[in-house]
């Protein structure tokens, strides 16, 4: 079932094109990875979903609603969990949940139960009654998150929650992501960690300059592009020439270097090179160990943008 | 009403806003009656405390703003007219009550206020004027530093360009039109007004002048959007 739509989206500032013909679908329950290196467009599309900003054309509609016509209602569904911290330094933790539960209409015992719930969900119990100045960065981030849970979105849109924490603080984000999906929220996560998306999304999109480039599992991912095959041997005899020659002439090979008993054979994507190669060596002296590397979503990423997506520059 | 409470709960989470709001009110009330004042001098200068009061509890505001809290809020099924009409109303509130007690309070101390109703109405307008003002004043400024550092000096130059420091008599004549410009003009008007036991129907015009103002400010304030 889809629950976030995005038809044909344009949304220009000036002449430039933040988003340009972009659809996108959510599906209930899933965790959608959004890549893309900065000034991708991401943080446009996320403020568009959650209705921040009007696009200059499209339709986005979110659980079977159009968002122009039901904003209120579909706003009340969602949750955003924003790049920077944001929750107010001269309030305590609980009452920065009690705000943020207050405008989406929770009162009484009702809000003091949830207020209660989300506090144990990001472990802040025992600091409810303290300022956020007292706390840690990951402590901030984990409150910055229970805010925008504290009135049970059905989708919950992350933009990169774990920028600048300590690495238990992000498996216990990682983590706790895990555990909302297990209990039915959709997230639309967006990160500058190539990892972070390989382990938790079901379903990945990569933009680029304000398009949609790429969508899919990682495996859909990995298979649609034509990357090149490293195979990584170690033989036991030093190869000869004859037998060098013989590998550079196998089918879709590029190249073949050899350091003593290593020999690194490049081929193109798809080549599918490995029994080939191991049928070559095995006669001129046979294999002590081989390796063949896969794609990464970081080389899916590499090949389409020809960014890396840390930083955004050109490779 | 969520924005509302938690406004004036975090209008008092702040040492100078605690000042500004409690301590200095007493100080007003304490200050002695001097002959060259038409009021006593806590009730002359008491303007000087509520635009400072103002603009240092509205700042709250463009703290959200710069936080990036606003961008959040506007995810939650909240307008932007609530959100401001709500902080408003807290910040009108709190001036209000402070007002309220520091005429109650001069009356007690046994200060001759005039005509105490009147100059609750005064102050409460003026109160209003310098909150729309500051709210202005913070929609046109990114950093908060830089616009309380410039706002608390402009707020000093209006107090002595308005006349509420000496009277406007004594400026030149081109400074004294220019004074008219400056909401403190119009407070110092009738603030002489009321005290001098003149007919109040002239306080029409400085009222209304003073509504004008409070009504751009607020137009101009409102500009930036939640998002």
């Amino acid at each position: 079932m889809i629950i976030a739509y995005m038809n044909d989206i344009v949304k220009r500032y000036g002449s430039f094109r933040a988003l340009d013909h972009v659809n996108l679908e959510v599906e209930k329950g899933e965790i959608l990875g959004l890549l893309g290196p900065n000034g991708a467009g991401k943080t446009t599309l996320i403020h568009a979903l959650a209705g921040l900003i009007k696009v200059d054309s499209g339709d986005i509609s979110l659980f079977g609603k159009k968002l122009n016509d039901h904003i209120m209602e579909i706003k009340q569904q969602i949750g955003l969990v924003t790049q920077d911290i944001t929750i107010f330094d001269d309030l305590t933790a609980r009452e920065n949940l009690e705000f943020f539960g207050g405008i989406y209409g929770l009162r009484g015992a009702e809000l003091k139960q949830r207020v209660d719930e989300t506090l144990a969900f990001v472990r802040l119990t025992d600091r409810a009654k303290n300022l956020p100045a007292k706390f840690s960065g990951g402590m901030k981030r984990r409150l910055n998150i229970a805010c925008a849970l504290v009135h049970r979105p059905k989708l919950l849109i992350m933009d990169e929650p774990t920028v600048g924490i300590d690495l238990q603080s992000r498996n216990y984000i990682l983590e706790s992501v895990r555990e909302l999906q297990k209990q039915g929220t959709t997230i639309l996560y967006t990160t500058h960690y190539m990892e972070e998306v390989q382990s938790l999304a079901s379903k990945i999109v990569i933009m680029d300059q304000g398009h949609v480039i790429a969508k899919g599992t990682l495996e859909e991912l990995v298979e649609n592009i034509q990357h090149e095959e490293k195979i990584h041997l170690e033989v036991i005899d030093e190869p000869t020439s004859e037998t060098l020659e013989e590998l550079r002439s196998l089918n879709g090979v590029k190249q073949v270097i050899h350091n003593k008993k290593k020999i690194q054979i490049i081929s193109s994507g798809g080549a599918e090179n490995v029994d080939n190669v191991l049928a070559v060596v095995k006669k001129a002296g046979g294999v002590r160990s081989v390796t063949a590397e896969k794609p990464t979503l970081e080389d899916v990423f590499l090949t389409l943008t020809g960014k890396t997506l840390r930083d955004g520059e050109e490779e | 009403m969520t924005i509302f409470l938690f406004t004036i709960r975090r209008c008092f989470r702040n040492i100078m806003n605690i000042i500004l709001l409690c301590v200095l009110p007493f100080i007003v009330i304490l200050m002695p009656n001097e002959e060259w004042t038409l009021l006593p001098l806590g009730f002359q200068l008491y303007g000087v405390v509520l635009f400072f009061a103002a603009a240092r509890i509205t700042s709250i505001i463009m703290e959200d703003r710069t936080k990036g809290v606003l961008m959040r809020i506007g995810v939650a099924p909240v307008t932007h007219l609530q959100y401001l009409w709500q902080n408003l109303l807290a910040y009108s509130l709190i001036l209000i009550v402070q007002i309220v007690v520091v005429i109650a309070g001069g009356i007690l101390y046994g200060h001759d206020l005039i005509n105490p109703f009147l100059l609750l109405v005064v102050y409460v307008l003026f109160a209003l004027t310098a909150i729309g003002f500051s709210l202005a004043w913070f929609s046109l400024f990114r950093h908060k530093e830089t616009a309380f550092v410039v706002l608390m000096s402009s707020i000093m130059l209006m107090t002595m360009a308005g006349g509420m420091i000496w009277s406007v008599e004594l400026m030149p004549e081109l400074l004294q039109r220019l004074a008219m410009l400056f909401p403190t003009y119009w407070l110092a008007e009738s603030l002489i007004i009321v005290a001098t036991q003149a007919d109040p129907t002239e306080l029409a015009v400085p009222f209304v002048v003073l509504l004008l103002f409070t009504a751009a400010f607020l137009v101009i304030g409102s500009k930036r959007r939640l998002s």
